[in-house]
């Protein structure tokens, strides 16, 4: 039997509330006057409390407790949030973090520290003048003119499941009671016998006079994050009548009467209910959106270790199905033929359908750099603007995981690096505030994610000066501007002039090259001097099963990912008497090719008719010549041992049909060792 | 939870938590108890962990063996379930007899 730990159940819904809190503080910044903004922080809040106070995380419950308290003023509109006090709000969010992750590891003295900030901010002398919401509507736009309102009378009742999602009753009778003399009966009608009670559930239904002279706006934001799951019957109270609750229905003998309000002048004696008095708003507001714990019904949470299972076990499905295709096709048996094929298709389905399963739009990373850039931004006193577009694009969850810290990488140097301060962008005419673009697209069998920034560009001379001088350039050697800006992918390399918290120490780029390449993708750059930098990652959708193109050199069979693949030629005599030389001439450009017989030390003759596989990284083409090509094959990817960690040039390794092992090449490795071989052969010749 | 003899039927006593993440065990044990024994005393010194489930469990326990002719008793609330049961608006000396009866002798609550 599967156990699920509750805990285990809150950290994760947590940590997605967290990124709707975060998101909405974020916005709240740019639209300081956006209400639905500050009501859906305060039900990421809301949830985050009654859910702790739930599981047992009771420091979370109080700390969020007091941060909606002193946020609370906020919520109100009686101040505005300023980018200082949404800086003091992302402290508690994350303060509430890692009070859930790392509770051992985390002091209390922090929290005080920033719940300390947070009421400096909202204090009456920090406020702004806000709109207040109107005073209760007056007497005299009442029926009820001739009599003074003294409070508001409440019957409420939830749904059963309320308590379950973490919302508290008592907590909003306590809330009630904070907005002047609250006399609330519990009406037990509804509690069922013992066998018929079902623990969790709400059966308490309340009967509440409220004497204040608070509106009913106050009330409304009582309930605010309950009002979808709840019925409530609010009439305004007028002096000299305390409405008589309901009577319980089970105990007609027990007499329920209210203390008297001290507020109301005359004894107060049973009456009805006036007949004039405005009448009852049922607020039930089905019509809105659901919220998030309602999603639920829609989706199902999966542990992500079980998509993993999932996707081996297709992997292994589609290895076994290739091995019957293989021997249905060896023999003459049609029936067995048929049913080869149709558990081809069913497995090719399988595939998509799993494969589909585990993809994840890229806009649940892209939210998190939000936080990121709005940090650096105060930290540098760069005012950027972020702009995330594509955030539907969708990649696989582990390549989603891998990409984040390249990512954070990549944010941080167009930051410190790209966008220059602003004095320096008003000097060279451009807006003080800068821009940093992340966006994603698909293209084919690969998801493109480029991050741009308008700041000044790369310096293509500092970087070849820090080159010449860190020995990877000969001086006055002739490069292109792209060659240059190569090194700065190089492990060590850095041109800032001072090392900062953020960057500089040449730890970096070269991890972000790396960790890319890892998931069998690619980087692009490209700058324009004074104007802007981007930089482009080629991804492939997924890790797990690719489609590949097999070859076959000498008597061993690899792998080429297709994705990379552009174009098959014949190896003409012409090219290959030129031995020495290596390059193909394909439609006028010279390609540089790689002999795989020699790069694997392939034994035996070579096929009479070799063939070219043209394959690409970025802009780089580069030719591979094997003696066959087999065709299409669906490639399991199966990673290689610890033991050929230094094996560079494959990427991993698949079963074929016949149970045989084939390797899977690296793309990028070859195409790096083909232009290496090229610049030799080149320079050798000068 | 233990159940212990009395001279009337039954004590049990509640455990320290008796909020919503452990109501459900206590019900069952509250159900059987109430099925095996003449009268009931439950036991609520221990109590520290308290919210509307417990109450409305007590609620439940009290109306079904008032039904039965098995009188239920609590004993010894504690501060915490006292709390609780005013902040659910129990703060009535008649409506918290009718509801949450007491052992007569012990301490009472409400004491005013």
């Amino acid at each position: 039997m599967t156990t699920i730990d509750p805990a285990a159940v809150f950290r994760q819904e947590a940590a997605e509330l967290f990124e709707v809190l975060e998101a909405a503080l974020l916005d709240l910044g740019q639209n300081p006057d956006d209400r639905e903004l500050v009501d859906s922080a305060f039900r990421a809040l809301h949830t985050i409390k009654g859910s702790g106070a739930m599981f047992g995380f009771d420091k979370v419950a109080s700390f969020t407790h007091e941060f909606e308290t002193a946020f609370e003023r906020v919520r109100k509109g009686e101040i505005k949030p300023t980018q200082d006090l949404v800086s003091v709000a992302l402290a508690a969010k994350d303060y509430i973090r890692a009070l859930i992750e790392t509770p051992d590891e985390t002091d209390t003295i922090i929290g005080d520290a920033i719940l300390a900030d947070l009421s400096r901010f909202v204090s009456p002398a920090e406020a702004v003048e806000a709109a207040v919401s109107s005073p209760v509507s007056s007497p005299a736009s009442t029926p009820m003119s001739e009599r003074r309102q003294v409070g508001w009378h409440l019957r409420f009742e939830f749904d059963a499941q309320i308590l379950r999602n973490g919302s508290n009753p008592l907590d909003l009778l306590d809330d009630l009671s904070k907005l002047g003399s609250c006399f609330a009966t519990p009406l037990t009608d509804g509690i069922p016998f013992l066998d018929e009670l079902v623990p969790e559930d709400c059966y308490l239904k309340w009967d509440v006079s409220l004497h204040s002279d608070c509106d009913k706006a106050a009330i409304d934001d009582v309930f605010m994050f309950v009002v979808d799951e709840m019925q409530l019957v609010l009439e305004p109270l007028f002096e000299g009548e305390a409405p008589q609750p309901v009577p319980m229905l089970d105990l007609p003998e027990v007499s329920i009467v209210p203390p008297e309000p001290p507020q109301v002048a005359e004894p107060t004696t049973p009456a009805p209910q006036p007949a004039a008095a405005a009448a009852p708003a049922v607020e039930r507001r089905s019509g809105e959106p659901r919220r998030a714990d309602d999603r639920g019904i829609a989706t199902v949470r999966v542990q992500a270790e079980r998509l993993d299972e999932l996707m081996d076990r297709v992997g292994e499905l589609v290895i076994a199905q290739a091995r019957l295709s293989q021997l249905a096709a060896s023999g003459n048996d049609i029936s067995i033929k048929l049913i080869a094929e149709e558990i081809e298709r069913l497995a090719s389905s399988l595939r998509d359908t799993t494969m589909g399963a585990r993809m994840v739009p890229i806009g649940s990373l892209f939210g998190r750099f939000r936080r990121l850039v709005h940090d650096l931004s105060r930290d540098l006193s760069k005012p950027v603007e972020f702009v995330t577009s594509g955030e539907d694009t969708e990649l696989d969850k582990t390549m989603i995981e891998c990409l984040a810290d390249p990512l954070v990488h990549l944010i941080r140097n167009a930051i410190d690096h790209g966008i220059e301060p602003p004095a320096a962008r008003a000097a060279a005419g451009k807006p003080e505030q800068g821009r940093i673009e992340l966006a994603a697209v698909h293209a084919g069998a690969q998801v493109l994610v480029t991050v741009k920034d308008n700041g000044g560009g790369l310096n293509t001379a500092r970087i070849r000066a820090k080159a010449e001088e860190q020995g990877l350039i000969a001086p006055g050697a002739s490069a292109t501007d792209q060659e240059i800006h190569q090194f700065l992918f190089h492990p060590g390399f850095s041109t800032a002039q001072t090392i900062s918290a953020l960057s500089g120490r040449g730890v970096g780029m070269d991890v972000v090259k790396r960790t890319i390449e890892n998931m069998r993708g690619s980087i692009d750059l490209s700058t324009v001097t004074g104007e802007s930098t981007t930089i482009t990652l080629r991804l492939p959708l997924t890790l797990a099963i690719i489609e590949g193109l097999l070859i076959r050199v000498g008597s061993g069979r690899y792998i080429i990912p297709l994705s990379a693949v552009e174009e098959c030629v014949e190896l003409t005599a012409e090219d290959e008497r030129s031995r020495s030389r290596n390059f193909l001439n394909v439609r006028g450009n010279l390609v540089p090719f790689l002999r795989l017989r020699d790069v694997f030390d392939a034994d035996g003759e070579p096929d009479q008719h070799q063939k070219t596989i043209i394959i690409s990284t970025g802009e780089t083409r580069v030719g591979l010549v094997a003696d066959q090509i087999i065709g299409n094959h669906q490639t399991v990817i199966k990673s290689l041992s610890k033991l050929h960690s230094n094996v560079t040039i494959f990427s991993g390794a698949t079963i074929l049909g016949d149970g045989t092992a084939a390797l899977i090449l690296d793309v990028v490795q070859l195409v790096a060792l083909a232009q290496a071989q090229a610049e030799k052969q080149m320079s050798e010749a000068a | 939870m233990t159940l212990e003899p009395t001279e009337a039927g039954g004590a049990l006593r509640l455990p320290s938590d008796c909020s919503i993440s452990s109501i459900r065990s206590i019900h069952e044990s509250i159900q059987e108890a109430l099925g095996r024994l003449g009268a009931l005393e439950i036991d609520c010194s221990e109590v520290n962990r308290a919210d509307l489930t417990s109450i409305q469990l007590l609620l439940s326990t009290a109306k079904t063996g008032a039904a039965q002719g098995r009188p239920v008793v609590l004993t010894e609330l504690s501060e915490v379930l006292r709390n609780t049961i005013e902040r659910a608006g129990f703060t009535d000396g008649a409506m918290i007899d009718q509801h949450f009866p007491q052992k007569k002798g012990g301490s009472q609550w409400p004491r005013s």
